[in-house]
């Protein structure tokens, strides 16, 4: 007894590029390197389970202890959603077609803050032109030499695992994936 | 008694035996009911199109109307199959063709359908009046074009979450001017659509109840497609945004007038993207809501998801993002009386988890909403008592399915598995059919389910049990299962051989990254001639001739009357 086919299988791994709803999901697996520094209580199970690897069998681990190529092309299999589903959400959080993302920024010493929609806004000179417009001070720009000074302002925001991070390091697309607030400090306290 | 009865009074008599388990239960009887039924079966379901033949289907009911046909193993939805692994229409389509079959309705799931499919198939039928495709693949819009075209009383084209290839055609514009009978169109996994196609469609077909538009459908088109049908009963917005150059107010005031009129609409769903100061446009119909599925509305949250929450006292189905929370959870168990079932999906499935629900948000579903039978929770964290609750609080449940979303996480405050809170629900919900497991579990839960869940059908396991106890619990106990789905648990070759009977007596299982060996994958198939026992095999590494030690990746078998099929890739394997 045996097994009818002819040829043993040597590809088919799933090769992300045929299959559009695998291609969001390994796309999104770079969206999964921040979780690795957030809780740092977390099995080594659950970060592979995020990266998106499905658990091999030990038999395999041992012949092959790295990961191989064909396994990290391999799509999300966990948490069990629908590609469509999940590709949705992804594309929702960089979306710039959606009409709104308000958010609240504020000024220190000033406890009025107000709200500003970054969807509006085309990059960062956009935002710092319309924050200027907002606010009775000047934004250093992100990029230009840092002065340590109470006359001058930074802008900073809270991301989405709660640190304060100056605006302009990331690219905008990631900015506005992960920003949650901002606000206005002072140069001498960064 | 009966055989005295002729055959016309017997047909009548089966005529109010509708449902299918009923009706193969009548075909069983004596070979005289076997004779009328099959006769005058008009609808036919088939879980798994390896199972039997079209040829079989077409010799034994002649006069079948209605087919529902599944292919691919659920575990396809998550990636786990791999393209070109089967489930194609195409030799169904074309044996009902040749046949004098006169077909009215498909129902496809997770098959490949290609454009010749769908050409063959709106030529080949007359009476054509309903395809409903759920998460399908491999056609383009010149196969919707084909149907359109051709399908000369079509009622119904339902296209849910398929992945469709979208061509520069307007297929929609294939609908001919006569085409006035359409009572169903969904096409809200499209990307595209052609707006005057659209708006002209529905102009002419007033008989239209369900309407589930895309999200190339901006607000001011809803509104005039809404005034031309405010009949509908089911209907999915499309995007709930404005085209940047409108005029806001003027838009906004029209919508709400034209919605006011849509008295008749009990589903909603859709607001692919949302611009939420237009909302309350629709408040005026969430009172009468039984159905509403924002699980693609991210746009829809916080303040604004509770308004319209608060609205919707009738509610009876509800699908959501877990971006409500459990606070909002818990203005669903005060509002939403009725309901019944309610499904909460991940909002940010990579996220840090900042939205997200907990048990909490779930024990208070169960307090306000006893009639609740159905469940499907995407959530951070679960605890043994909280099950406990929910199982005191639900005793109805006919699905259950707990999604945490990591696998093996314990009960967080008592660092113990969920055996307990699961055996709970299975203990009290008589009647559960479907249960889905996650968290941190030992073969105790599966005892559990072994002892108490009589009623069970398919059961679905990830990184749960500790030992081929487990799953051999499940398979002595649960006499109905029919469908058992298995990944990364640490069942083996005992567990599997132990009685290869019982795959006879169920639809199929499926097991990934456990401890099955290719040997004994061999020795169940060299048993059970009637199962083709499959072995898919993706790596590289596998040019070699495997041992019958090694551990199979992948294993799906299933129960079958018609041998290995034909169309197997060359990455799966039919062991016999």
């Amino acid at each position: 007894m045996g097994i009818t086919s002819e040829q043993h299988s040597s590809a088919s791994s799933i090769d992300s590029s045929c299959n559009p709803s695998a291609a969001a999901g390994t796309s999104s697996s770079s969206f999964c390197a921040p979780i690795q520094s957030n809780n740092s209580t977390r099995f080594d199970l659950s970060t592979d389970l995020r990266l998106g690897l499905s658990i091999s069998s030990s038999y395999y681990n041992d012949l092959f202890p790295t990961p191989t190529t064909t396994t990290r092309e391999q799509p999300l299999s966990w948490p069990p959603i629908r590609s469509i589903l999940r590709s949705a959400h992804l594309d929702k959080a960089l979306d710039q077609k959606q009409a709104f993302l308000f958010i609240k920024i504020y000024m220190e010493g000033i406890p009025i803050g107000r709200k500003l929609n970054l969807f509006a806004q085309d990059g960062y000179d956009s935002l710092m032109t319309t924050i200027a417009h907002m606010f009775p001070t000047t934004i250093l720009c992100p990029g230009a030499d840092r002065v340590h000074s109470d006359k001058y302002h930074v802008l900073t925001y809270e991301d989405k695992e709660g640190d304060w991070m100056m605006v302009g390091d990331v690219p905008w697309e990631m900015f506005l994936n992960n920003v949650k607030r901002l606000k206005i400090t002072r140069a001498d306290r960064c | 008694m009966m055989n005295y009865f002729p055959d016309e009074v017997l047909e009548h008599v089966f005529d109010f035996v509708t449902s299918h388990r009923d009706r193969n239960a009548v075909s069983l009887v004596c070979k005289l009911w076997y004779r009328v039924e099959r006769y005058s079966r008009q609808r036919v379901f088939i879980g798994n199109c390896y199972a039997i033949s079209p040829e079989r289907l077409i010799a034994r009911f002649p006069g079948v109307k209605s087919l529902t046909l599944k292919g691919k193993p659920h575990f396809a939805d998550f990636n786990l199959v791999p393209q070109d692994w089967g489930g194609y229409v195409q030799p169904w389509i074309e044996a009902l063709a040749r046949s004098r079959i006169g077909l009215e309705e498909l129902r496809l799931k997770r098959m490949v359908v290609s454009d010749e499919s769908l050409d063959v198939l709106s030529r080949s039928f007359t009476n054509f009046k309903s395809l409903v495709l759920v998460s399908c693949e491999g056609f383009t819009t010149d196969g919707l074009a084909a149907i359109a075209a051709n399908c000369r009383f079509l009622r119904e084209l339902d296209l849910q979450e398929n992945e469709i290839e979208e061509k520069k055609n307007h297929w929609l514009g294939c609908f001919p001017d006569s085409c006035t009978s359409l009572v169903s169109l969904n096409f809200a996994c499209l990307k595209e659509i052609n707006l005057a196609a659209l708006e002209r469609l529905v102009a002419r077909n007033p008989n239209l109840k369900s309407l589930k538009l895309n999200r190339a459908v901006p607000l001011e088109a809803l509104q005039r497609i809404l005034m031309r049908a405010p009949q509908l009963v089911d209907l999915g917005t499309g995007s709930f945004v404005l085209d940047r150059d409108s005029d806001d107010s003027e838009t906004y005031r029209k919508l709400r007038t034209t919605i006011l009129k849509c008295r008749s609409i009990r589903n909603l769903s859709g607001f692919l993207e949302v611009a939420p100061h237009c909302l309350p446009a629709i408040y005026p119909i969430c009172v009468n809501l039984t159905y509403l599925n924002l699980s693609y509305a991210a746009g829809i949250h916080g303040s604004e998801l509770i308004k319209l929450i608060r609205l919707c006292g009738k509610l009876q189905r509800l699908w959501i993002l877990d971006c409500i929370g459990d606070k909002g959870l818990e203005i669903v168990a005060s509002t939403c009386k009725d309901l019944q079932e309610l499904r909460v999906f991940p909002s940010d499935p990579f996220g840090a988890g900042h939205d997200a629900v907990t048990e909490t948000g779930l024990v208070a579903i169960s307090s306000g909403c006893p009639k609740l039978n159905s469940l499907l929770y995407f959530c951070q964290q679960m605890t043994n008592a909280a099950l406990i609750a929910v199982a005191k609080n639900c005793p109805n449940f006919i699905r259950f399915r707990l999604c945490i979303l990591d696998p093996t996480k314990p009960d967080p405050v008592t660092m113990q598995p969920l055996d307990e809170g699961f055996g709970a629900i299975v203990q009290s919900s008589k009647r559960l059919r479907r249960l889905s497991l996650s968290g941190l579990l030992t073969d105790r839960v599966f005892l559990y389910i072994g002892m108490y869940a009589e009623q069970l059908e398919m059961l679905s396991i990830a990184f749960a049990g500790e030992s081929d106890k487990g799953m051999l619990y499940v398979l002595n106990g649960c006499k109905k299962l029919r469908k058992l789905e298995i990944r990364d648990s640490p069942f083996g070759d005992m567990a599997l051989l132990r009685d290869v009977g019982k795959y006879e007596t169920m639809r199929s299982l499926w097991m990934s990254s456990c401890d099955v060996t290719l040997g004994g994958c061999k020795t169940l198939a060299k048993k059970m001639p009637r199962l083709n026992v499959e072995i898919i095999n993706e790596n590289d590494q596998m040019e070699f001739a495997p041992e019958d030690s090694q551990k199979v990746e992948k294993m799906y078998l299933y129960r079958t009357l018609v041998g290995p099929r034909k169309d197997a890739p060359e990455f799966v394997w039919t062991l016999v």
